[in-house]
């Protein structure tokens, strides 16, 4: 157990370090959700009262456009020069690699989302009165569950030639309970209702969580186990 | 080969009078509901598809996880059939539904768990038929298609349980019936009707299965054989 | 009684278009089978 940590650790260094290097597939992220953060303030006018309505949603619809385009990078990427068979004949529990994937996504799309989500509220002027532990509470946790889904659908849909189109596909019907009970949460935490109700929400995604980390964990193999 | 013929044929006999019996049962025997009249005739091919509906999503969970512990072509082809049936009567299943809504509700969509989850497999049926178009040696698509077959399977009830809570209005609800659609108390004609409905939905379902699954597996038979004749040309 | 029409046509319609599909691939695959013997038979 230890060692795969240790293996995964060392291939969410790997990947950041590369990110580090490159800043290509971070820098497309925060661009692209930048530009959904616009695009949605010419569909839904940032002026009117409507706002507080959508902006949960909104929170959500960022982290999930950009958090597809980082996770469909991050096993196409290693088809390049072969470095995924590299990977997969390495001596090392092919779980190790999809607990580092996740590791180095979940780094990924947070730090997006600590630019990205601040810059949604400032554009759209709104004044933040919930609670912030809470906020930064669900929010991780529907991030965690997006990834762990995520991660290992990505490296199933690399196995296609439009591993791009199928991704987004494969994942959203899967996430949807996610996405259901993050918003809500969301929803309840900046409109500062009753806190217990985000709770029951807030242990729905924590169950989720934990399900399928559990299943993909186990199930990765089957994916890596040839090409 | 024979054997499995006969099964077939006995499948088929009992399969083309009972739809016809059944036809019978719906628009003549059962009695008109009092509130709804004519339309409530919709629920009894309703209930018999989404019962199909959960079911062949069942079967393809029951032989992902049999792929994936015995890989073995015949599981897989059972596997993929189910998909395509269950995509057929899910669509077939929304649409009585919507228009049913349409006449008793007078919306065609409300956002109800089982609509909205039946609409979400719907998605992931869709989805897992598009794993099993990627080209590729059939081991290596049986293996993702049933990773993904057994995910989807999980996913069903989480999906049906997050939008019951959704609907209640935030205040979760885990246990305990939700609103009753059918409106109370079924006659015993009623009820007799449905289940002969789903009955005849299941045998339908099966037949199709098989005869799917029969084709398919012609087709792999034959690409095989073609392949030796091509090669043996060659050299 | 529109309503019931219109839910009943569906479901048959799309029952009979899966059986439809089924009967292609058949046809296709009778199609290609003979082809398979006729080049075996050239051969």
């Amino acid at each position: 157990m230890k060692t795969i940590l240790l293996d995964a650790l060392t291939i969410a260094g790997k990947d950041l370090k590369g990110e580090l290097r490159s800043k290509q597939t971070i820098g497309m992220m925060l661009v692209f959700s930048a530009l959904v953060i616009i695009i949605f303030s010419f569909a839904f006018d940032p002026t009117s009262n409507t706002v507080k309505a959508i902006i949960p949603g909104l929170v959500w619809v960022i982290t999930i456009f950009a958090g597809i385009l980082g996770l469909n990078r991050s096993f196409v990427s290693e088809l390049e020069n072969h470095c995924l068979t590299g990977l997969r004949t390495a001596p090392i529990d092919p779980s190790s690699i999809y607990l580092g994937k996740v590791l180095a996504n979940f780094s990924l799309v947070t730090s997006v989302q600590l630019i990205s989500i601040p810059v949604l509220f400032l554009l759209f002027g709104y004044r933040f009165t919930g609670s912030y532990l809470w906020f930064c509470c669900i929010v991780i946790c529907g991030t965690i569950g997006f990834i762990i889904v995520g991660t290992f659908l990505a490296a199933l849909a690399a196995n296609a030639k439009n591993s791009e189109m199928l991704l987004p596909v494969l994942l959203l019907p899967l996430i949807s309970p996610l996405l259901i009970a993050g918003v809500q949460a969301t929803r309840i935490v900046l409109e500062s209702l009753e806190i217990t109700d985000a709770i029951s929400w807030l242990k729905l995604m924590i169950a989720y969580d934990f399900l399928f980390l559990a299943v993909c964990f186990l199930l990765f193999e089957y994916i890596m186990e040839e090409s | 080969m024979r054997q499995e013929n006969l099964f077939d044929r006995i499948l088929l006999y009992i399969l083309i009078p009972s739809v016809f019996i059944l036809l019978y049962l719906i628009f003549i025997w059962s009695p008109v509901e009092k509130i709804m009249g004519e339309t409530q005739k919709i629920f009894y091919i309703h209930v018999g598809t989404a019962w199909v509906a959960f079911l062949a999503f069942f079967v393809v969970g029951f032989y992902s996880v049999w792929t994936l512990i015995k890989p073995n072509m015949n599981r897989y082809i059972y596997a993929g059939i189910s998909a395509e049936i269950g995509v057929v009567f899910t669509t077939i299943t929304l649409l009585s539904g919507m228009t049913w809504g349409r006449a008793s509700w007078n919306t065609w969509w409300s956002w109800e768990p089982r609509l909205v989850t039946t609409l979400i497999l719907l998605f992931i049926y869709v989805a897992y038929l598009f794993i099993r178009k990627m080209d590729g040696s059939w081991e290596k698509i049986a293996k993702l298609s049933s990773v993904f077959g057994i995910i989807g399977c999980l996913n069903v009830p989480i999906v049906f349980m997050a939008i019951r809570w959704w609907n209640s209005k935030l205040h979760p609800v885990v246990f305990g019936e939700g609103k009753n659609q059918s409106g109370g108390g079924i006659e015993p004609e009623m009820l007799a009707t449905l289940l002969f409905s789903v009955f005849t939905i299941t045998i339908l379902y099966v037949f199709l299965m098989r005869k799917g699954a029969e084709i398919e597996k012609m087709r792999h038979i034959v690409k095989k054989s073609k392949n030796k004749l091509i090669n043996k040309l060659a050299s | 009684m529109n309503y019931l029409f219109i839910a009943y046509t569906a479901t048959w319609a799309l029952i009979a278009g899966y059986i439809i599909v089924l009967g292609k691939r058949q046809m296709s695959l009778k199609k290609e089978m003979k082809q398979l013997e006729e080049w075996n038979s050239e051969q």
